[in-house]
């Protein structure tokens, strides 16, 4: 009981949730809702939101509703010392929209190469096929960021959005458990 | 501009910077921290894995090289507290032969200092920050000493399922001693095992700066300046005494702060990039370079990273970050044939879903799934950290990219020396005969060597030809500049570093404030 409510007594002493702007007036969401909402992204373009989605769920089932594109679109607008991305972690030098850009590029590129379309147009099976050539630097001629590189991080990003939440803890069966729990869950 | 002279500016307001800080405060001396990131609040702390990535750097000032880069982003700190704000909070100390390794082994350095000079320290800094532990236990391998002030931290059945395993290698493992609370202790609370210490413990159950010598110092008046960075020490015309350093501030404005002695607590990298940032005419080479050792030695702890699976809930989630047990039963500079170093033994960390899925870093898709679910009943792991030597080529030195005020950016490079990867390798063996004896039905490893724990930089030795600084971390090239934090190790042990930091640091700051008109002039 004592623990309880120490956990209950710090509960909402801080933010911790990411403003989107819908219709002209910012209010906390997540990116999945923000994704549902049709919230437009602030720097990505439809085709590379597309490309993010195609490969976060390739990565992550789930990560496409959870919001991955909104989630890093709205990470890459922010200043860098503001942004929750791995990126900082694997020491990407900012603007992380730098090397974004670059990484859906080369997914593209290099789908393109190997199976003569975009990633998003690809079937399943030949996304789950070039991801894991991805993973093993295995698609010649592919140029921009390393592709084991952007595996890890857009896999890492993708494990984020699904289970790195309250909700994605929740869906595994994990007690979270929050000294300080994130707003929305997040 | 320049600001009002005080008596000691400190870079960092870090682990070892606010020893200084608190001890030098409460000497009376006016004090000012500069730190480049945040002043973080306790209820900044919020519990998620994303969120805590606010606390470490964000941006690149290092370029990582080598062989074996070195994780910077994820090690380093930002902000009040630095890296200590998210550690991990194991507290092993070193042990006589760290001390000693040149006169024992006629390899790597000797500290000019020994393990009897640091030990009232380490017992001093137990009392005043609270650590938790079985002293006694751990006399199988060091010295006596007191007792430490409270009793072990809780076990989970995580880290107990490891005990059979090590016990079968003839692996004695103890209650790990931590810098956290199994009781309240001095007005904060006991933990509550939830298991987010690296991501900030906003409760003060863990012994961060900012709830124990930052807090102290800034009782006593100290000043913390957030978001400022330092840029370039600054020295008189002469170039024999500094000045005070130069930064930027929050708003990016040019500042000066004079200071009667300058102590740089940066974390190890920036220590150095720092002194090879504030060349002059009388020092082309930057500060205290003179013989060419700033940015040299720089080294890492390997991590033998032995992952398992067990076929039973184990409660992984519970606990803290910190170790339930740990071993020194390697800790012998050559417990393994053909292998040199130390390694220290720690088993029962807590885990998040972060780390099920950096375990098997290969899967993705259901597949990755169906783990994260085994993982979440059945996952836990062992770290063994390995030492390596100090080595000249392992080092930090300027590049011509600049930072956002003009200054050079540094490259880090960093490789193994063939002793080291066979210290790995060997714990790697042994590790995973460990998880088969323990019963796991999965053992494994990741094939590339993890880094943890930078050090070296600046190290301390017996005078100007072989080292920067003293044994208290006064520059044997300008007496009034003093370097603290692990960037003054001249071995790294296999001990996670910060216990030592804070008991070296209390150690010459107390020199710095009884010598204090010698020093200050």
């Amino acid at each position: 009981m004592h623990d309880i409510k120490r956990r209950a007594f710090m509960r909402g002493a801080a933010l911790g949730a990411l403003a989107f702007t819908v219709g002209g007036v910012e209010v906390l969401i997540t990116p999945g809702e923000a994704r549902a909402q049709g919230v437009p992204f602030r720097l990505l373009k439809a085709n590379e939101g597309e490309t993010i989605e195609a490969l976060g769920e390739t990565l992550v089932p789930g990560a496409r509703k959870a919001g991955i594109a909104h989630f890093i679109d709205h990470q890459i607008s922010v200043p860098a010392e503001e942004a929750l991305l791995q990126a900082r972690i694997f020491n990407v030098r900012p603007p992380f929209a730098n090397f974004y850009r670059a990484a859906v590029g080369a997914i593209d590129r290099g789908s393109e190469k190997v199976f003569g379309r975009k990633f998003a147009q690809l079937s399943s099976v030949e996304q789950a096929e070039l991801v894991n050539q991805m993973r093993q630097n295995k698609i010649e001629g592919w140029t921009g960021p390393p592709a084991a590189f952007v595996y890890t991080l857009l896999r890492t990003d993708a494990v984020d959005v699904v289970y790195g939440t309250m909700e994605g803890y929740a869906a595994l069966g994990i007690p979270y458990q929050a000294h300080i729990e994130p707003e929305k869950r997040w | 501009m320049a600001n009002e002279k005080v008596d000691v500016v400190i870079v960092g307001a870090g682990a070892s910077g606010s020893v200084y800080a608190s001890v030098l405060a409460k000497a009376g001396k006016k004090v000012v921290l500069l730190e480049a990131g945040p002043d973080w609040q306790l209820t900044d702390l919020i519990s998620s894995e994303m969120w805590g990535r606010r606390i470490r750097p964000a941006g690149a000032p290092f370029r990582l090289e080598g062989k074996n880069p070195f994780g910077y982003a994820g090690q380093a700190g930002w902000g009040v507290g630095g890296a200590a704000l998210h550690y991990f909070a194991n507290h092993p100390r070193f042990l006589p032969n760290d001390y000693k390794m040149k006169s024992e082994h006629n390899r790597g350095l000797d500290w000019p200092i020994s393990y009897s000079d640091v030990a009232p320290f380490y017992d001093r800094v137990a009392r005043d920050i609270g650590m938790a532990g079985d002293a006694k236990a751990e006399e199988i391998w060091r010295p006596a000493g007191d007792p430490y002030p409270m009793p072990p931290m809780k076990t989970f059945r995580h880290g107990e399922v490891w005990l059979k395993g090590f016990e079968s290698l003839g692996i004695r493992m103890v209650p790990a001693p931590v810098a956290m609370n199994s009781t309240d202790y001095k007005g904060r609370p006991a933990c509550i095992y939830d298991g987010w210490c690296h991501v900030g413990c906003p409760t003060g159950a863990l012994a961060n700066p900012v709830v124990t010598y930052l807090g102290e110092a800034r009782k006593a008046n100290a000043e913390v300046r957030a978001l400022c960075t330092a840029t370039r020490v600054l020295t008189n015309q002469q170039g024999t005494r500094v000045t005070g350093v130069e930064y930027y501030d929050e708003k990016k404005q040019r500042q000066v702060q004079e200071a009667g002695v300058v102590v740089l607590a940066a974390w190890s990298g920036q220590n150095s990039r720092l002194l090879l940032n504030s060349t002059t005419d009388k020092h082309p080479k930057g500060l205290a370079n003179a013989n060419e050792l700033v940015g040299k030695y720089m080294m890492v702890h390997s991590i033998a990273g032995i992952a398992a699976m067990f076929d039973e809930d184990i409660q992984n989630h519970l606990g803290t970050i910190g170790a339930q047990y740990m071993s020194y039963d390697r800790y012998g500079k050559t417990s393994y044939k053909g292998a040199f170093g130390s390694t220290y033994i720690t088993c029962g960390a807590a885990q998040k879903t972060h780390d099920f899925a950096n375990s098997r870093p290969d899967l993705f898709g259901p597949e990755l799934h169906a783990y994260m679910k085994r993982a979440a009943r059945g996952f836990t792991r062992i770290s063994m950290f390995g030492e390596e030597l100090p080595s000249m080529e392992n080092r930090i030195e300027l590049i011509s990219d600049k930072d956002e005020f003009g200054l050079p950016l540094a490259r880090l490079v960093h490789s193994f020396d063939q002793d080291a990867v066979a210290l790995w390798t060997a714990n790697v063996e042994e590790g995973q005969k460990a998880a088969k004896a323990a019963g796991a039905k999965e053992a494994w490893s990741g094939r590339v060597i993890p880094t943890t724990h930078l050090h070296g930089g600046t190290i301390m030795g017996t005078g100007a030809a072989d080292s920067v600084v003293d044994s208290y971390g006064q520059c044997h090239e300008l007496a009034n500049l003093y370097v603290a934090g692990p960037s003054i190790f001249p071995t790294e042990g296999a001990s996670n570093p910060t216990y030592t930091i804070l008991a070296i640091s209390l150690r010459g700051a107390e020199q710095l404030a009884a010598k204090w008109s010698t020093v200050a002039g």
